[in-house]
């Protein structure tokens, strides 16, 4: 170990505890590895400098004190900026909020708060979580750390390219139609998304809440297991949240692992760059040699997965977005000289393209005489994905796949061609429109760039996820961080 | 012909309160367009004898909105908050 940044979370706590270094030394270390190299990367829209070195002074009392400190203690957490915190902005990368200070904490931060972690600064996103590669953020891009001039994914790129360049120990992200799962493949690194109803979104300000879910970013598979532990479980203040504390599986790394049944998903990986399909059927034969049990299967309702997410996702978001009139909150714009509607609707032009395409979209969707045709049909799709998803879960422990069809490409390569744009997430929509759970793997790298390997498993089998990722992680050993 | 026209372009913008300049109704039509004609895939999809599942409900079944104590600090502190009250636009 060369410095105190490189640690990943479990071994920050542990020698924290242990006196090997005090919290407020390594958070030290974390705010200098930001100050150096973070005009290179652009991971972060706030940092939380001053407060989270209070933090740090906070918990090395408990320690001096043998008080409890708790099982995150004196790890930096980087928080997405859609994900409410106490006391520090929350824009959404967006000029729509670019002043707001929310008057609470999210449960998934109040929770890592009372494990002991601290929360370093807020993290880039595509405004709203509206994006695939972190560019339709109103901060500017934020860049891979693999290579400084490629696209990081989205829309938690800041999420991920944080944790790949070492700028926290772990970052929370959302995940709407692959938001996490995405910067996890492009940064190399671990990214979970949980089974829909087990992380509770009161605090996330929402984009299509049907769909979406907060997950850990990380990276080792070890470390997503501990943020998990700490985040899950029943949250009165989230209606859809439903499995109590008690019933939440407790996850954690099995030193055996008996073998499993595997089914990759031929629509997943046909037509995917040929580098990234190389790579997946590499690490298939990996969990061959530990005598896990490899099919191919088809599904036929994943043709119509994407069309039915964009059309629900955008459908949700012209009404989510309905709510922003930059009156309660919102950026200085006198309302002289205007009458209500036309007040509303002059603030409203200052979302981003991206914004105005989907709110446009899911108005269109939603219209008389178009309901039917394309939001209904959309959701019962949904229920017959999800019950051939199912199904599948009855004879197959995961399903598999690339979680990108395609390598990290150049900013700006794609930014002209929206439905391009939409299309990459052909491989992880599925998990959302079915709410099972999900995880991102690094699986390789092409011409030095990040290949992540996605694993699906049924509604709360977040375990079997873990087992599978934890054993790849044994087998191949990917790099995690490049040298900036 | 498109699916959308510039008209129904203006009327979606409209009625989701977004002021559209006519340079973002040139560049929004085309690409509305491509995305409309996408997703219109899900028409060929016989779903007659298809229901919503489960999850699909539980999801429309959600608690009803409790009222909290209303103080003046709640509040935010935007540019038209002004002595506890929020100066909004005139409504006629």
């Amino acid at each position: 170990m060369s410095n105190l940044y490189d640690l990943g979370a479990l071994e920050a706590h542990r020698g924290i505890n242990q006196g090997d270094f005090t919290a407020e030394e390594y958070v030290w270390s974390i705010i200098e590895r930001i100050e150096r190299i973070e005009g290179k990367v652009h991971a972060f829209i706030t940092l939380n400098k001053e407060n989270a070195l209070d933090d740090a002074r906070e918990i090395d009392k408990k320690i001096r004190t043998k008080e409890d400190a708790g099982s995150l203690a004196g790890v930096t957490v980087g928080i997405k900026d859609n994900i409410s915190t106490h006391g520090l902005k929350t824009t959404c990368a967006s000029k729509m909020l670019e002043n707001y200070v929310p008057p609470y904490d999210a449960t998934v931060v109040e929770r890592l708060k009372n494990h002991g972690a601290i929360v370093i600064g807020k993290l880039n996103l595509d405004e709203f979580g509206m994006g695939s590669t972190t560019e339709y953020s109103r901060y500017g891009p934020t860049h891979n750390p693999w290579n400084l001039d490629y696209v990081p994914g989205g829309s938690s790129g800041g999420s991920g390219a944080a944790v790949s360049s070492r700028e926290c120990t772990v970052s929370l992200g959302s995940d709407t139609g692959g938001s996490i799962r995405c910067p996890a493949s492009f940064c190399s690194v671990v990214g979970l998304k949980p089974t829909y109803g087990s992380v509770s979104r009161f605090g996330l300000i929402s984009y299509a809440n049907s769909l979406e879910q907060i997950g850990p970013i990380c990276r080792t598979v070890e470390d997503v297991v501990t943020v998990m532990n700490a985040i899950s479980g029943h949250d009165p203040n989230d209606n859809t949240c439903f499995l109590s504390r008690s019933n939440v599986p407790y996850l954690h790394i099995k030193q055996e692992r008996a073998p499993s049944s595997i089914a990759i998903v031929k629509e997943l990986i046909d037509g995917c760059d040929p580098a990234v399909s190389r790579t997946i059927y590499s690490a298939l034969d990996k969990f061959k040699e530990f005598g896990w049990e490899c099919t191919e299967i088809s599904l036929k309702s994943v043709n119509y997965a994407l069309p039915s997410y964009y059309t629900i996702a955008m459908a949700e978001a012209s009404s989510n977005l309905a709510r922003f009139d930059n009156i309660r909150y919102g950026f200085s714009f006198p309302v002289e000289g205007f009458e209500w509607n036309t007040y509303i609707s002059n603030v409203r032009s200052n979302f981003g393209e991206e914004v105005k395409r989907r709110i446009l979209i899911g108005s269109y969707v939603l219209s008389s005489g178009y309901y039917s045709k394309y939001y209904l049909k959309a959701r019962q799709l949904r229920s017959l994905l999800r019950q051939e998803l199912l199904s599948n879960f009855a004879k197959y422990d995961l399903l598999v796949g690339p979680t990108m069809p395609v390598l990290p490409f150049r900013i700006g390569e794609k930014i002209d061609d929206p439905l391009k744009m939409y299309l990459m997430d052909v491989d992880t929509v599925l998990a959302n429109l079915a709410g099972i759970p999900a995880i991102s793997i690094p699986a390789g790298h092409s011409n030095g760039l990040p290949i992540g390997l996605q694993l699906m498993a049924g509604p709360f089998q977040e375990q079997k996820l873990i087992d599978a990722a934890s054993l790849l992680e044994n087998v191949i050993n990917i790099a995690r961080s490049p040298e900036i | 012909m498109g699916l959308v026209s510039k008209d129904e372009l203006r009327h979606l913008g409209w009625i989701s309160r977004i002021n559209l300049s006519e340079e973002e109704i040139e560049t929004f039509h085309h690409q509305l367009d491509d995305t409309i004609k996408y997703i219109d895939v899900l028409e060929t999809f016989d779903s007659e004898n298809l229901t919503l599942d489960y999850l699909e409900v539980h999801f429309s079944n959600l608690r009803e909105d409790k009222t909290i104590e209303f103080t003046r600090d709640l509040i935010p502190k935007s540019s038209l908050a002004q002595e506890g009250y929020v100066k909004g636009p005139k409504m006629i």
